[in-house]
């Protein structure tokens, strides 16, 4: 039975069967609904009173197991269609900095809840670098929650090296909420309609210069809503952009995304700093942003050392929209690796050892 | 009595550069980050305007302190720890140390430090995991108690030890006796570990570390007029398509304390990547026209370094070299600091003559400055002369250079997942039946 890779991340779960160069057949929102009378989660989106919104994956780490329980339920039994007594295989991707703690409790929740007949969980910066066939390189990871700025050195994240920040797609969503408010005062709109205009209309400015003559001047964009009223969107879609080359905008005390790739990749022993810049991999839904690769490959240039970041590019035999889901798709890869030759965390491993085991298996 | 095996214990060690922090049964401390952080007075820059800004409701009580100018309250501030937080440049930010002479003066900057390390770089809740405290070897109760009393009330840990560094690293090393030449960012320490003790009255320090021999490097730099520009304080702009140019930024409110920091880091990464420990003693006259290598620097420019290569790591071995540094005259008295072939024979003289044997054919090297190239083979050959004839001299260094850097977390990380280690943590209960003193029997 072929494995299924799940990749949780705090805006979308990407689910499937382990096929390395297809998009993964499910991608669903992680956010829930719970509907208060029966005390059960459900999917989807409703528009009834009385239900709280449950995010069970928060900045990249899994904060609600109830409710992740529930989703995995729906997904793993339900969508991907494995039947109780007749568990498959499972990989799961971790975010940088994952405590020992919460890979023991998803190991736990596997092999007592759902009885899988193996697992395996591994860094989503080394999946996205085999997504596009490499094992050393540098990822940055703009996520939903977080940025997660990675070096890899032959399968493995040099950790003391790696950066984290807590800004994500969330952030730029709540600055693009914020910004749109500030010029469409009488206009009130719903965040997940803010969400879907961001994905729209988010782009970046060629660089700074241009950034800072669309203050004076910039083309107007006017938007229909579903129930009928019209915003206008002008230079809000630049700052949006332009909050991750200067994220003093969104009031943080960083540089910019290029800065702290150079500054990670420096702290790495120098022998290895060729093959990192020359290996640089931009993925996360985030990354997807109009003139966002652009925008990095220009600032890129402004790098002062004399190598200078490039980004790899994709192979030709994977889908256009790599960067989105590289991490599951190194996962599909990695699982065709894994489970036939028996690497990974089996039950009776499990059973022998205990939830400690995933740190001796999985790296 | 601790009992807990399920849980993974922390092994946390503040060096006098950098902090290690990680999981014990790991091979390698998951944070490691600098042990100095930034601070800005939240009232220093408001001195002048005292009177006005005594109408602020910054903190009452503070402002009506203020005034008396008691030296009982310090001035707020805020800290900043960590790589990410210190390399941003902030206006009036100092770079301060909690440490002075390897000896902690500062302790809210130290429970400042270990709360970044447990919350926001393990991720970690510390009631939940033991810790095993990394401390210097020539450590005083005091010290020690007090940095008890902090983990077991601020902290609130199930479970505490502490461990000497030349202990760790002999047990990383896998042995109970030896020799270990702890050379590290503030300062060197050889001390003699037998059957797992610190023999006290056999160590032997000095003040020449990494960051005097980074000071050494900086110096002799300028001095040849080689300008080592912070990265902060330039920027490449493109003044035409394809043609970029190298700018000076300014900022006036940047305090000398970061800018020496960022002027260090840089003199650092020079020297940890060309410098190399000569096979022989330093002379001016042999080393002049040797071929130079070339180092860039963060804007751009490429640097041919020479003699340096060679000199600075000598002034470990000769500390009067750092005599001929222009700039470094004024630092410390040199005639009074020993070489490190010195060092081992005063730490080994002091020390029974049965075990001076086995001391010296298990001399250990340990600390980042230790992973310098040559320097094991070099430190060998001048015992092998300085020592008396029957000894036989053996120098052990791991190969790894970050085996050697960490070897004190690592040794760390041995003793804390050790079954047989398990029954000897000093635990909450008897911390509040015993007392905080109760430690000086539990952690020998």
């Amino acid at each position: 039975m072929e494995a299924v890779v799940v990749d949780a991340g705090s805006k979308l779960l990407k689910a499937g069967i382990a096929s390395p160069d297809q998009n993964p057949a499910l991608i669903l929102p992680t956010k829930m609904k719970r509907v208060l009378e029966e005390g059960e989660a459900g999917e989807g989106e409703g528009s009834e009173v009385e239900e709280v919104t449950v995010d069970p994956v928060v900045r990249g780490f899994v904060k609600d197991w109830d409710a992740m329980e529930d989703l995995l339920k729906h997904v793993l039994y339900t969508l991907i269609g494995w039947e109780i007594g007749e568990e498959g295989q499972i990989l799961f991707t971790d975010p940088l900095f994952t405590p020992k703690a919460l890979r023991e409790q998803l190991v736990q929740l596997m092999f007592e809840t759902f009885n899988v007949s193996g697992f395996y969980a591994s860094e989503q910066a080394v999946l996205s670098l085999y997504a596009v066939g490499r094992i050393s390189g540098c990822t940055v990871d703009i996520g939903h929650g977080k940025i997660d700025i990675a070096p890899v050195c032959e399968g493995a994240v040099h950790h003391i090296a790696s950066k984290r920040f807590e800004i994500g797609g969330i952030d730029l969503t709540n600055l693009f909420a914020r910004e749109l408010q500030k010029s469409n005062p009488l206009v009130n709109i719903d965040i997940s309609e803010i969400e879907k205009l961001k994905e729209q209309y988010a782009c970046c400015a060629e660089d700074q210069s241009t950034f800072d003559e669309t203050q004076n001047s910039c083309q107007t964009e006017k938007h229909t809503l579903p129930d009928g009223q019209v915003i206008t969107i002008k230079r809000e879609r630049y700052i949006v952009g332009e909050a991750l080359f200067q994220p003093s905008i969104l009031g943080l005390e960083e540089y910019g995304l290029v800065d702290q790739l150079v500054r990670s990749i420096s702290t790495v022993s120098s022998e290895y700093h060729r093959q990192l810049f020359e290996n640089t991999m931009l993925c996360g839904g985030t990354a997807s942003m109009t003139g966002f690769e652009e925008r990095f490959q220009r600032e890129a240039n402004l790098c002062t050392s004399s190598i200078r970041p490039a980004l790899v590019k994709p192979p030709e035999y994977m889908p256009e929209n790599l960067a989105k889901n590289s991490a599951w798709m190194g996962g599909a890869i990695l699982a065709k690796v894994v489970f036939p030759q028996n690497q990974h965390v089996t039950k009776a491993d499990y059973d022998e050892t205990g939830p400690a085991i995933v740190h001796r298996k999985c790296f | 009595m601790y009992g807990g095996d399920e849980v993974s214990a922390i092994v946390l060690d503040l060096g006098s550069y950098s902090c290690k922090a990680g999981y014990a049964g790991e091979d390698a401390p998951k944070a490691v980050f600098p042990s100095v952080v930034g601070s800005i007075d939240q009232t220093g820059a408001n001195d002048e305007i005292k009177p006005e800004r005594d109408s602020e409701s910054m903190s009452d009580s503070k402002t009506g302190v203020k005034a008396l100018d008691s030296d009982k309250t310090k001035p707020k501030r805020k800290l900043y720890v960590g790589t990410q937080a210190l390399d941003y440049r902030r206006d009036h930010m100092e770079v301060i140390s909690p440490l002075k002479d390897g000896v902690v003066v500062d302790w809210d900057i130290v429970d400042n430090i270990w709360n970044y390390a447990f919350r926001q770089r393990l991720l970690i809740d510390p009631k939940e995991h033991p810790i095993l405290l990394a401390e210097p070897s020539t450590n005083s109760p005091l010290q020690r108690e007090k940095a008890a009393e902090l983990l077991f009330e601020n902290y609130k840990v199930p479970a505490l030890f502490l461990a000497k560094n030349a202990v760790l690293t002999s047990f990383a090393s896998g042995r109970a006796t030896s020799l270990v030449v702890d050379s590290g960012g503030g300062s060197t320490v050889v001390a003699a570990v037998h059957d797992g003790y610190v023999l006290q009255k056999a160590v032997a320090t000095s003040p020449i570390g990494g960051e005097f021999l980074t000071d050494c490097m900086m110096k002799s730099l300028e001095s040849k007029g080689i300008v080592l520009k912070p990265r902060y304080s330039f920027k490449k702009k493109e003044i035409s398509p394809g043609e970029y140019q190298i700018v000076d930024l300014d900022f006036p409110n940047t305090t000398e304390s970061y800018k020496l920091y960022s002027t260090r880091a840089i003199a650092g990464d020079i020297k940890e990547s060309v410098c190399r420990v000569p096979d022989t003693p330093f002379e001016e006259a042999a080393y002049a026209n040797v071929p130079m290598t070339p180092y860039e620097l963060p804007d751009g420019q490429t640097i041919e370094i020479g003699a340096d290569r060679f000199k600075v790591p000598d002034v470990l071995f000769n500390p009067s070299l750092s005599q001929t540094i222009p700039g470094m005259e004024s630092i410390a008295d040199s005639t009074s600091l020993r070489g490190l072939p010195q060092m081992v024979i005063e730490s080994i003289n002091k020390c029974d003559v049965d075990i001076r044997r086995e001391l010296f054919s298990s001399i250990l090297l340990a600390g980042g400055t230790s992973s310098m190239q040559q320097l094991k083979e070099r430190l060998e050959k001048d015992l092998m002369e300085e020592a008396p004839q029957a000894a036989r001299v053996k120098v052990l260094a791991s190969g790894n250079s970050t085996e050697r850097r960490f070897s004190v977390w690592i040794g760390g990380s041995i003793l804390a997942s050790l079954g047989s280690f398990q029954q000897m943590w000093f635990s909450k209960a008897e911390y509040e039946e015993h007392g905080v003193s109760y430690i000086q029997r539990k952690c020998p």
